[in-house]
């Protein structure tokens, strides 16, 4: 199992998508799983065919079918859920909700042996909040049968032998630094080993000779002097940029975590384009 | 109160599309028009923190803009201290049910990982900065979710929660449960009850507990989270507030904007107008000076074709999104803001703040034009 992680609007579903892309042209298929409506991993799997199942895990579905088997059947379960006070607590109770969603992530996989399952987690802030309910669910209600399904989670799903964790980030120093946080939050609050750091966007290099000649334009004066001064500080913006995406990465040299680079790209990569650019970089 | 609530600007989008950025360059150019301001960053995007010289705190900040005077204020609460601020806020005058609530394992599992909860927490920071301060206008930024709009109901939700027979039923679970007996004659007395006994046998004795604990404790301050929610509800579902789509030209950006407008008609408020980050419009004006120009080397030709490409393939993206926005939402306002070629975010900041100002008047609530 590949738990993909990492904070909002990094480009997680576009990279799970294009590991799972990757992983059904090596293996022959897998099973994308997406928490939410599903639409986003669709965009990003079109082309792929059907070598990647694609399974959508929305929360009110989750619930019920994570309950089914604690209550022995879907109907029992269905009159619990729907009770007029267990209702509106699991409205506003979302550890109930992710409990079930894992839950159905370790339904599915547990359903396909020997099919690599790669889950889009959602967002962080949440997600390491997400992976530590079922251990706090578990030291919290010492027995019982929820006691038990934590503990089930924990087992086949949550344990280094059963799921790798890439983290998805991106080449700006913050953001690295966020990144190697959470990196240390999910070894101390899970431990999980984090396998893998997924760079997304970094910057393509443009010629390197490009902004001296662009400052001597500038400076010469003449009638292209001020276009000439404007590309530089564009062409520096980038320097920058791309210095910084050097020096964030750089950063994570150091550290026992394998880095992917995934290019910048002026529009949205697909996840063939992903799972090629992973294939270029030593993945899966 | 007694005065007039501000005006507020809600920005709502997906991940990605250049939100917090445009929302707190939206409160540089409100600040600099002569509006008293406060920017509220409910994700806490460090960066921006940084740029603006701010800290993540409860409190509210002086930000320092040029030509904005003392008149833009910032508000970014962490939310890893979300849960202790709601139980201050709850129980400021019970401190042995506050230190109860806060060590209620329940409590804290329930609310670590509740997304809105911290949203509810900034909101009633922010009615509190409202009732104290003299803030003309507020812009929030919600956190990167096409779902991140649904807190403006969660004051409502957890009101519903904590009123009538369902806190009285959680809270009374344990003591039923343990009993063994339900007590309860008649079919529904029997339904509830085998609900009961059925949850307890699933859920084992302690999370009953804890469950009754919680909200025997939150059923006592119903009324003041009720009062204290109520400003906020009033702030972010009034006709003084106004919803901003940010988008960006990628198919996410597209499908959650689309979502988004459907969602918040569907909510109630509507939304005011779309912002299209990244969206430029023409070529930048250095490069159709320079294109085929003697004295431009290869390698400004070739720098020059790469970043003018990548331009080109932004701009019809943002043109195609443009015609269907026009289409789909007629009648809703599209302001397409260029891409920043810059690496500081307080420089990206100011750029798009002086792209803004023009258009002050299409993204304020209509309320504005009131007096």
């Amino acid at each position: 199992m590949l738990l993909v992680l990492g904070k909002g609007g990094v480009g997680k579903t576009t990279i799970a998508a294009g590991l799972a892309a990757l992983e059904a042209q090596t293996h022959g298929g897998a099973i994308f799983i997406e928490f939410g409506d599903g639409e986003a991993g669709k965009r990003s799997l079109s082309g792929v065919g059907r070598s990647v199942r694609h399974v959508v895990v929305r929360p009110i579905d989750a619930a019920q079918r994570a309950a089914t088997p604690l209550f022995g059947s879907a109907t029992v379960a269905k009159i619990v859920l729907g009770n007029f006070a267990i209702k509106p607590l699991i409205a506003v109770a979302p550890a109930i909700r992710e409990l079930a969603m894992l839950e159905v992530v370790r339904q599915v996989a547990a359903d396909n042996p020997g099919t690599r399952v790669i889950v889009d987690m959602p967002a962080t802030g949440h997600s390491v909040a997400w992976l530590r309910v079922p251990t706090q669910g578990r030291d919290f209600l010492g027995s019982g049968p929820l006691f038990e399904l934590c503990d089930r989670i924990r087992r086949d799903l949550l344990s280094p032998g059963r799921a790798s964790i890439i983290v998805v980030s991106l080449p700006e120093r913050l953001v690295i630094e966020e990144t190697l946080e959470l990196c240390a939050a999910i070894v101390r609050d899970t431990g999980l080993a984090v396998d893998r750091i997924a760079v997304n966007r970094v910057p393509v290099a443009l010629p390197p000779e490009a902004l001296a000649d662009a400052r001597a334009l500038a400076g010469s004066g003449g009638p292209l002097a001020r276009s000439a001064a404007d590309l530089a500080s564009v062409l520096e913006a980038r320097e920058a940029q791309r210095a910084e995406a050097v020096a964030a990465l750089d950063s994570l040299a150091g550290k026992e975590h394998t880095v992917w680079h995934v290019p910048l790209a002026p529009s949205d990569p697909t996840a063939k384009d992903v799972a090629r650019w992973l294939l270029a970089e030593g993945a899966p | 109160m007694s005065k007039t609530d501000p005006l507020v600007i809600v920005c709502a989008g997906g991940g990605g599309v250049g939100k917090t950025t445009t929302s707190a360059a939206l409160a540089v150019a409100l600040a600099r028009n002569g509006r008293s301001t406060l920017i509220v960053t409910i994700d806490p995007a460090r960066r921006l923190a940084g740029a603006m010289g701010v800290d993540i705190t409860d409190e509210v900040t002086r930000v320092a803009v040029p030509e904005a005077g003392s008149r833009l204020c910032a508000l970014m609460p962490d939310p890893r201290r979300s849960l202790h601020t709601f139980a201050e806020q709850l129980f400021e005058h019970e401190p042995v049910a506050k230190a109860r609530l806060l060590s209620n394992k329940l409590y804290i599992g329930l609310a670590d990982a509740a997304a809105g909860v911290h949203e509810l927490v900034a909101m009633n920071l922010v009615a509190r900065a409202a009732e104290r301060g003299s803030f003309d206008v507020v812009v929030i930024d919600t956190a990167p979710s096409r779902h991140a709009v649904d807190f403006v109901t969660l004051p409502g939700r957890l009101a519903a929660l904590l009123g009538g027979r369902t806190v009285t039923w959680l809270s009374g679970l344990a003591e039923r449960t343990s009993g063994g007996a339900s007590g309860s004659s008649g079919l529904i007395g029997w339904g509830a009850g085998h609900v009961e006994n059925l949850l307890a046998k699933v859920t084992g004795p302690v999370l009953v507990r804890d469950t009754g604990d919680l909200f025997r404790d939150l059923a006592v301050v119903r009324d003041r989270f009720v009062a204290l929610t109520q400003h906020a509800a009033t702030l972010l579902l009034g006709p003084r507030a106004a919803y901003l789509l940010v988008t960006a030209p990628t198919a996410a950006g597209r499908d959650d904007v689309l979502y988004l407008h459907k969602r918040l008609e569907k909510l109630g408020p509507g939304s005011r107008a779309v912002v299209m980050n990244r969206a430029d419009t023409h070529a930048a004006s250095y490069a159709r000076a320079l294109r085929g120009q003697p004295g431009v080397s290869a390698a400004m030709a070739s720098a020059m074709t790469i970043i003018e490409d990548e331009r080109a393939a932004r701009s019809s993206a943002a043109d195609a999104l443009s015609a269907e926005l026009r289409a789909r939402i007629p009648g809703l306002p599209t302001v397409r803001l260029p891409f920043i070629e810059a690496s500081a975010p307080e420089r990206v900041v100011a750029a798009l703040s002086r792209e803004l100002e023009p258009y002050i008047h299409t993204l304020l609530p209509a309320a504005a034009a009131e007096r």
